[in-house]
This record gives structure tokens, C-alpha cells and sequence, in this order.
């Protein structure tokens, strides 16, 4: 089937993402967030987001069927985000899911949530033309997930070049903000500090960027292409506690500032080299960091300057929602991937060589 | 529960972190629970890379953060380790969904910020407390680009129920 409509299910976090794509093309993308929920505990509480995903399952089904103009009969497949994630909020959507094949009795995919930021970006609403690409590599920085693939098939061969060894960067980005007092969530809250702070204010450390962490490109590091930020979190802590104990006002601006300035260099400069060095033509930024102003101006900057393309869809696109999980689930029907057996579960800690399960 | 064992050292660089870490994978054994304390900052991610690497676990040990809990097998028959971040965690009802029971074994739990929840999982447990002294320099720091800076900590170990009586970190 070459161009089969299939209908997408995102339940992962703190999202109920349900989209429809025809092949490539978007057809509905509704998202209920239950945000607002988790501001006042500053991260996704589980329970509530679980509890949140079994409210909107049903009003954002129906309003992604009424966006697209077609009911449950016109689609050719369903596909669901199996993990990673939250287990209790990756099973609501899962058990949808079931509920829903079993009800019509099309076939279902239980997919990769990392792999479903890729494939929104062979959408053609994401504006990236993936026609002219040799080698397609995907950047993906999100509050649970921070990875620098090699996609050398979509739906069958996803190489991790790199990862974070410990903090997800929209994780480091929401523990510096509550250390700096800014609130949840971080990302958003630093960038706009950030825009006011100055960046050569204070000097963080760019984590595993030594010579011994790198290597060199014939002999790599093991931390060549990889990202740590528990340092960084540390040197942030170092720097507001100064004046915290000489009773000063903290300079959180340009803390803000300077901390956002180690984040965007040391990953932008990573997945540059990391492509650089695996022939990597075009990379596609996908996941909610995607959003960071100065993520996003130097990821541009260093692309161009290393003769690489770069794709940021659009921002309702790169944070967590349906439309993705459609894309990648229309990619693998057209691939002829073998459909799940209904009896898998919900893998919160799915590696991203599973593709679909 | 009381208390049936203290123990507090100063940790003056990461290898005392690290080597403290391994004293106490040392003393291990299935279905141990540790409470980890520590502002942001603290060490508890060295600590527990420590103690994993200690229990000779050699999986990358990522922040648990964003799925609660990650499950880290031993790649022979060691104890495997299960590695919790609490904080965001309503209470003992929602721990017990991670179904921690069953885990521990054949495990040892790390729970961080699990001080008021985790208690509840076992009848004995180490609650460690990582603790950074305030910076005490004579100047404004704005340079913290070197990672390898050492840092002095201060731990304190308290051991509660029989399982931990008479014995011994140091």
C-alpha cells in the first residue's frame, strides 16, 4: 500500500497525541496536554498524566476523526507508541489502541516514540525534502530523551550514535530552573532569561568534551558522541550557592544565559561532529527542545558552516503528538512491515533498535 | 524501626565519592534498599555510578528521572540494581505501583528523594546523605568550566533495623 491512511496514538508523558496521516500527508493533529497539571509539582507527575490521557483519549480521537473528515472505517491502520515513557501513561494508550483494532479489526503497530520524531519528518507538512538525501541523521532532545541517530532505514535500520550517560537536557534545563527559583517547565522559562542574561557571564563545562572523553576520530573515545549534564547541574549549583551565602541577589539571567549557552554548544557541537564523521547529510531535529531559540540559531550556524542540511519542523510537530506516531506507522505499512501481535505491552524503556514491536 | 548503625566521613575529591560508593556495594545484598538524599548537585548520580560499577554492573547508568525507575541488570549472576528517583512521586502508593517487591529479589533498590515513601518497602534500609559545604571562596567564582574540579563532601549513613546492626563502612 503505498500511500495507506493510518491513524496515530501518543501517550507517552504528559501528552494525548492522536493524528491521521494519508502516506505523507497530515490529515488531523490534535493534542490535549495535562501541563498545566504538573506546573505546581515541576515535572510530570505520573499518576495525574495517566489519569489525564484516560479523560482525553476519546474527546481527542473524535476530534482528529472530525478534522479529517473520514470516520474509523476509511483507515488503513493504527499505530501506537509502545515506549519509551511513563508506564502507567504509555499503557492508557496502548490499551486504546487494542480496544480500538480489535474493534475494527485493523491491523496495529506498537512503535518507537524516539523513532516517531524521525518519522514526522517525512511528512510534507514538516517542510523537509528527504528525496535528496544520502544519509539522514536525526537529533532528538526532549525532558526524558537527549540521542543523535543515524537512520539508515526508517522503518528497519536506526543506528544511536550518541546519548545523554545521565540527564535528558530538558531534564537539566528543569532541575537548573528550579535551582535558579525560575519554575516549570524549564525550557521555556530559561530560554526567555536567557535572552536576557549574557552568555560569557559565567563559564560551565561543556561535559565530556576532553581529550580523554574524545579521542580522536580514528581512534573515538567511547564518550566521542556522547553528553553528560550531571556536571553541568553541579556547576550551576556551585555558582547560585555563592551568593545565596553572602545574601546577594542571584544573578539568574545571566546564570540562565550562560548555562543554556554550555547546553546548546556541547550537543550542537557533538551532533555535528558525530555526522561529520558518520557522512551524515541532513539532520532533522525533532523532540521539545527543538524549541530553544539558542538551540536552534547554533544548530543552524554549524550545519551550514559543515555543508549539512537541517530540518526543524514545525514546533507542534517536534514536541510529543499523534501526527508523528501516524507518519511513522504510515512509513511502515508502505515498507510492508508485519503488523504487532496484540498481545505485546507497553515497554517504558524500549531501546531504539525496536522499531515497532 | 530504629536505628542501628551511624557512620559519617568527609569525601574530599570523586575517587573518596567513588571508593565510599564501593564500600558499600561491598556490603550489599539482595533486597537492600538505600534512601540517597543530596540537593542538586550533590553527587548522587557519582555515588550511584559508583556503587553499579561496585556491584559490577557495566551499563551506563542514566538518570532515572523521566521513567522513575530504571532496572539495571548484572551481567552475570550479581545483584542487579534498581535505580528510582521519588521526587516526583505522590506517595507510597505510587512507589508500590513499580512494583519494587518483586525486584528486590533479586536486586538492590536505590531510591533518590525517597525519604517519607520508601521507607515503607522494606523493615531495613540505608539512608545516606550526601551533603556539598556552602562555596567559601574570597571572591565571586564565574569560571566552572573545569569538570574535574574536586570538591569536598560529607556524607552521613544511617542504618536502620537489624539487618544493618554492627555492621561496618569504614
Amino acid at each position: 500500500m503505498k500511500h495507506p491512511t493510518v491513524l496515530g496514538i501518543e501517550t507517552s508523558c504528559d501528552e494525548t497525541g492522536i493524528g491521521i496521516v494519508a502516506g505523507t500527508n497530515l490529515l488531523a493533529h490534535q493534542v490535549a496536554s495535562s501541563m498545566d497539571e504538573h506546573v505546581a509539582f515541576g515535572g510530570v507527575i505520573p499518576e495525574i498524566a495517566a489519569r489525564a490521557h484516560v479523560t482525553e483519549f476519546l474527546p481527542v480521537l473524535e476530534a482528529a476523526l472530525e478534522e479529517a473528515n473520514i470516520t474509523l472505517d476509511d483507515i488503513d491502520a493504527i499505530a501506537v507508541t509502545a515506549g519509551p515513557g511513563l508506564a502507567g501513561a504509555l499503557m492508557v494508550g496502548v490499551s486504546g489502541a487494542k480496544a480500538l483494532a480489535l474493534a475494527t479489526g485493523k491491523p496495529l503497530y506498537g512503535i518507537n516514540h524516539l523513532i516517531a520524531h524521525i518519522g514526522v519528518g517525512y511528512l510534507d507538512a514538516s517542510g523537509a525534502d528527504l528525496t535528496r538525501v544520502n544519509q539522514l541523521g536525526a537529533l532528538l532532545v526532549s525532558g526524558g530523551h537527549s540521542e543523535m541517530l543515524k537512520i539508515n532505514s526508517l522503518t528497519s535500520d536506526v543506528e544511536l550514535l550518541g546519548g545523554t550517560i545521565d540527564d535528558a537536557a530538558g531534564e537539566a534545563y528543569d532541575k537548573v530552573a528550579r535551582l535558579i527559583g525560575a519554575g516549570y517547565p524549564g525550557g521555556p522559562v530559561i530560554d526567555k532569561m536567557a535572552s536576557q542574561g549574557d552568555g560569557r557571564a559565567f563559564k560551565f563545562p561543556r561535559g565530556l568534551s576532553a581529550p580523554k572523553n574524545m579521542g580522536t576520530r580514528d581512534a573515538p573515545g567511547k564518550d566521542r558522541y556522547n553528553w553528560s549534564f550531571s556536571g553541568l547541574k553541579t556547576a550551576v549549583s556551585r555558582a547560585v550557592e555563592q551568593f545565596k551565602i553572602r545574601d546577594m541577589e542571584i544573578p539568574a539571567n545571566d546564570i540562565a544565559a550562560s548555562f543554556q549557552e554550555a547546553v546548546a554548544d556541547v550537543i550542537t557541537k557533538k551532533a555535528v561532529l558525530a555526522a561529520t564523521e558518520h557522512d551524515i547529510d541532513h539532520i532533522l531535529l525533532g523532540g521539545g527542545v527543538a524549541a530553544n531559540s539558542r538551540l536552534r540559531n547554533l544548530l543552524t550556524e554549524r550545519t551550514q558552516a559543515a555543508g549539512i542540511g537541517l530540518t526543524i519542523p514545525p514546533i507542534n510537530l517536534c514536541t510529543d503528538n499523534g501526527a508523528m506516531v501516524a507518519a511513522l506507522g504510515a512509513q511502515l505499512v508502505a515498507d510492508g512491515i508485519v503488523p504487532s501481535d496484540l498481545g505485546f505491552s507497553a515497554d517504558p524503556t524500549q531501546q531504539v533498535s525496536i522499531i515497532s514491536v | 524501626m530504629g536505628v542501628t548503625m551511624n557512620y559519617s566521613a568527609q569525601l574530599p575529591d570523586l575517587a573518596a565519592t567513588e571508593n565510599f560508593a564501593l564500600a558499600v556495594a561491598n556490603q550489599l545484598q539482595a533486597g537492600d534498599v538505600i534512601i540517597l538524599t543530596g540537593e542538586l548537585g550533590a553527587g548522587k548520580t557519582t555515588f550511584t555510578q559508583g556503587l553499579a560499577r561496585g556491584l559490577g554492573i557495566t551499563a551506563a547508568i542514566t538518570s532515572p528521572t523521566f521513567v522513575l525507575a530504571r532496572h539495571h541488570t548484572h551481567p552475570a549472576d550479581g545483584l542487579n540494581l534498581v535505580h528510582v528517583d521519588a521526587y516526583r512521586m505522590s506517595g507510597e502508593d505510587e512507589l508500590a505501583s513499580l512494583d519494587l517487591e518483586t525486584a528486590l529479589e533479586d536486586s538492590v533498590v536505590v531510591v533518590e528523594w525517597g525519604r517519607g515513601t520508601a521507607e515503607a518497602l522494606t523493615d531495613a534500609y540505608l539512608d545516606i546523605e550526601l551533603q556539598r559545604p556552602g562555596a567559601v571562596t574570597d571572591e565571586l567564582v564565574t569560571d566552572f568550566s573545569d569538570d574535574d574540579v574536586e570538591e569536598s563532601r560529607t556524607v552521613l549513613v544511617t542504618g536502620y533495623g537489624p539487618r544493618w546492626e554492627g555492621s561496618s563502612l569504614a
